[in-house]
């Protein structure tokens, strides 16, 4: 058995998919679970080309419901496990995922997003934000980090693991068909050569002696017998939610000190607008772009910062909008003008964000 | 002339397979490129086929509109590529990667009967799964039938001489145990005055001009 996938670090040429595999596996998974759907499958297909040379298993699921579920009973078990999907398969797995908000299962999904609604096309889109930060019968008890390269990829899917078990939250990591496919380089390195340590995982069922009598009972439990009860267990989660909110939250602003106008992106666009501002630098005009890595919880304070200061803010994303109402929700009662450009499948390239910036002034 | 291009997933086979048309063409030769990527469909060169045969090139490809409905697991090979060798000219081919690509191979007819046909391995060494000489000789072997490797090492916009010949080094050693010929070194056309004609190991580099980057799906 080979000893560690990634020794020290190396740069490599992959794909987002590749990158993916590689991280989870460097950050020591225990187990993938998974049901093919494109734009993610190259996840699954490296990770069961590597995780045989690392003794670590892969359960093909007859569905992405099925997919879901075990890996929710993978982590019971204490197993570090995630699964990756996208589209309609991120769809079957909100009610898992949504179980696992209730119970508090750390698990860890990647979804590439594809076009929607239902199977639409395999390639591209922004239009899982909603499904993926709110999706399910429930409030939204998810860490969402969306990502914008390779690197972030690789990254994310390591911290995302530490910050599923560190808080018990549900952790997602959102990229899309672009990033998935797209081949650039970055650097892959193990871990703990960097000193990330990985949070250690351990059991929520069948643990040693009683329940009452030599511990206290795990209490995982998704169904609940009346309103006052499920009112008082619903607050807590969100209680507890919104107190580690502020150690979760992360996003990256550009040139936003001076601007007159801020870009607003996430993910994979957010590449088109840091050149397009990079560009209207160039020409003399006072752009800036902000940029939440964390669609849930979302940057709030951070975001209001920079609207305080900017004249006008634009809104691009590959959806109709659904960037836009995080937006809206996180800068209620702020009364900068908004416009937007929303292209639900397809790609924006610097050069709309570029001619929109300019029309605006 | 007939050419293969199989290889690992991104390892430069269309980019490479593509160049080869172009530079047969540019030679005044008849050239034929045949997109026979069964495995990702969607993910292929049908972005930039009308701007190749505006070139010059006979294209075999899927145009966008002509896959509309197919859905996502639309792969059908079309009459003329399964009959793209009795084509007049050179044939350069496209494949789809890994081993389950390399089998499409088998569904040309004549494939197997084709003294000219050649099947080139395309490897980056940059990519995980052929990055060092005992993985590209397991990766090859896997393949099935071979006649020659070609070095693509490079780490996208961050390529630089040194690992371009690092990549040379490992192929050349690599086919010395499988007894196969390396073909070349392709490397990006910018590389031109600094590499020269030859690489370290005294293999022909080819130089590429990028297409792929303009297949924005």
């Amino acid at each position: 058995m080979a000893d560690k996938p990634i020794q020290g670090e190396k740069r490599m040429f992959v794909t987002g998919n590749e990158a993916v595999a590689y991280a989870a596996l460097a950050a020591n998974v225990d187990i993938m679970y998974g049901y093919p759907i494109t734009p993610q499958n190259e996840i699954m297909h490296y990770f069961t080309r590597l995780a045989p040379k690392f003794d670590k298993p892969f359960l093909q699921t007859e569905d992405e419901i099925s997919a879901g579920f075990t890996t929710v009973g993978g982590v019971m078990s204490g197993k570090r496990s995630f699964t990756a999907t996208a589209g309609p398969g991120n769809t079957l797995m909100q009610e898992s995922m949504s179980m696992a908000e209730m119970m508090r299962i750390p698990t860890v999904v990647v979804i590439m997003q594809r076009g929607g609604p239902s199977t639409a096309t395999v390639i591209y889109s922004q239009q899982e934000v909603t499904m993926t930060c709110y999706g399910a019968n429930g409030e939204g008890i998810r860490v969402v980090y969306s990502t914008c390269n390779h690197q972030e990829l690789y990254d994310y899917t390591i911290k995302s693991f530490n910050t599923a078990w560190k808080y018990r939250i549900p952790t997602f990591v959102l990229g899309d068909g672009y990033q998935a496919k797209m081949r650039e380089s970055l650097t892959m390195y193990d871990p703990e050569a960097r000193g990330i340590k990985m949070v250690d995982t351990y059991p929520l069922v069948g643990l040693p002696g009683s329940p009452g009598v030599d511990r206290d009972p795990a209490h995982l439990r998704n169904t609940y017998n009346t309103e006052e009860e499920l009112y008082e267990v619903v607050s807590n989660l969100v209680k507890d939610y919104e107190a580690v909110a502020p150690e979760i939250v992360e996003s990256e602003s550009f040139d936003c000190d001076d601007a007159e106008v801020v870009v607003l992106a996430h993910g994979v666009v957010s590449r088109a607008a840091v050149e397009a501002v990079r560009e209207l630098r160039k020409a003399g005009i006072k752009a800036g772009h902000f940029r939440p890595i964390t669609l849930r919880p979302f940057p709030d304070k951070e975001l209001k910062a920079v609207a305080n200061q900017a004249k006008k803010l634009l809104v691009v994303e590959s959806a109709q909008g659904q960037f836009a109402k995080l937006v809206h929700h996180s800068l209620y009662g702020d009364s900068t003008p908004m416009e937007y450009i929303f292209k639900p499948g397809l790609g924006i390239t610097s050069d709309e964000i570029i001619n929109k910036v300019k029309a605006m002034l | 002339m007939v050419e293969a291009y199989i290889g690992e997933y991104a390892s430069g086979k269309s980019e490479n397979a593509v160049n080869r048309a172009l530079d047969l063409l540019e030679r005044g030769r008849t050239v034929t490129l045949v997109d026979l990527d069964i495995v990702e469909p969607f993910y292929t060169l049908r972005p930039i086929k009308k701007e190749l045969e505006a070139k010059g090139l006979s294209v075999i490809a899927w145009e966008t509109g002509d896959t509309v409905g197919l859905g996502e697991a639309g792969n059908l090979l079309r009459g003329d590529m399964l009959w793209a060798l009795r084509r007049e000219g050179d044939i350069v081919l496209d494949i789809g990667y890994g081993v389950e690509g390399s089998k499409t191979l088998n569904l040309l007819h004549g494939a197997h009967q084709d003294p000219e046909l050649r099947i080139i391995a395309v490897i980056n060494i940059s990519r995980p799964m052929t990055s060092s000489v005992q993985d590209v000789v397991d990766y090859v072997r896997d393949l099935g039938p071979v006649h020659a490797i070609l070095n693509n090492t490079h780490l996208g916009e961050e390529t630089d001489e040194q690992i371009i010949q690092e990549g040379a080094k490992v192929v050349a050693e690599a086919a010395k145990i499988l007894g196969l010929p390396v073909e070349a070194t392709a490397a990006d056309e910018k590389f031109r005055p600094t590499l020269g004609e030859t690489d370290a190991m005294g293999h022909p580099v080819r130089y590429l001009h990028r297409l792929m980057p303009k297949t924005f799906w």
